[in-house]
């Protein structure tokens, strides 16, 4: 069993962790510990007795957030037999960490590379679901036979324009929430073989 | 609720569990036909390949991603501290 004290570091833990999400969700990954500290309640000591350097709070932060999706994905993403069906539950799940998700994406780049590949491990969960369901479509014709690897890329990498375009498309509102259907859609009528479906 | 010791894929459903066994830490995609669970490099390499395929990465970028992960993951972890 655990000790009160253990409990208490858990919970702040916890805290900072779910704290660095919201404030890395609004100012992106150059936000500072002491903005972080802050809001969380807690002093600047306490955020480094728990995370020794800044990298692993970014580990933690995404690694929670990454498999906090994989869960919502693995839950939704097995009930589903259709392509449709995938991509709908993928973007719902998507809208949810809309600005976490803008944020990781846009600067990949300048975070660590341990930091990056765990958004690269996450994309990879996300493949999983994508290569069993499109590869199921194929096989019963009601998808063209192209690559899985290219549909799935082609898929993201759409996602990826409009969500790193935001101000572009959608300034003041959340972006996925109003294009998802004309995105999902779109996406479908360009890898459906209707012609096979229409025989 | 469980997660593979071997590839961190959540485990609630009987059908992800290898054999269906809940008493087993590692999943059904980890496992072999007669239900042992895989080794490191089969899951490496199996990793590896499943990644070029799904997600059409080069082999060098697919290796580094696989082991970045791998090294996380409890069935694994000891293999990489040098």
């Amino acid at each position: 069993m655990k000790t009160k004290r253990q409990l208490q570091k858990e919970s702040t833990k916890a805290k900072i962790i779910a704290t660095a999400y919201q404030i890395y969700s609004e100012y992106g990954f150059s936000a500072t510990t002491a903005r972080i500290a802050k809001a969380a309640g807690v002093s600047h000591g306490t955020i480094f007795v728990h995370f020794p350097t800044v990298d692993e709070l970014l580990i933690d932060v995404i690694e929670s957030f990454s498999s906090k999706l994989a869960i919502e994905m693995h839950d939704l993403a097995d009930r589903e037999d259709s392509a449709e069906n995938l991509l709908c539950t993928y973007l719902d799940i998507l809208s949810r960490y809309e600005n976490f998700y803008i944020h990781l994406i846009s600067e990949k780049r300048l975070l660590p590379e341990d930091v990056g590949l765990v958004l690269v491990n996450m994309q990879s969960t996300i493949a999983f679901h994508f290569n069993r369901v499109i590869k199921r479509e194929i096989n019963s014709r009601t998808v063209k036979n192209i690559p899985v690897h290219m549909i799935f890329n082609t898929w993201m990498g759409m996602i990826h324009y409009y969500l790193m375009n935001k101000d572009l498309f959608s300034p003041n509102a959340p972006l996925l929430k109003r294009y998802s259907e004309e995105l999902i859609n779109t996406f479908l009528e360009l890898i459906k073989n209707n012609q096979e479906v229409s025989q | 609720m469980k997660v593979c010791i071997a590839c961190g894929m959540p485990m609630e459903k009987l059908s992800d569990f290898a054999c269906g066994d809940v008493s087993k830490e590692y999943c059904v995609h980890c496992c072999r036909p007669d239900g042992s669970m895989q080794s490191f490099e089969e899951k490496r390499i199996g990793m590896i390949n499943f990644t070029i395929k799904a997600q059409g990465f080069d082999e060098q970028a697919a290796t580094k991603i696989v082991e970045s992960n791998m090294k996380r993951l409890p069935a694994w972890k000891d293999y990489f501290i040098v």
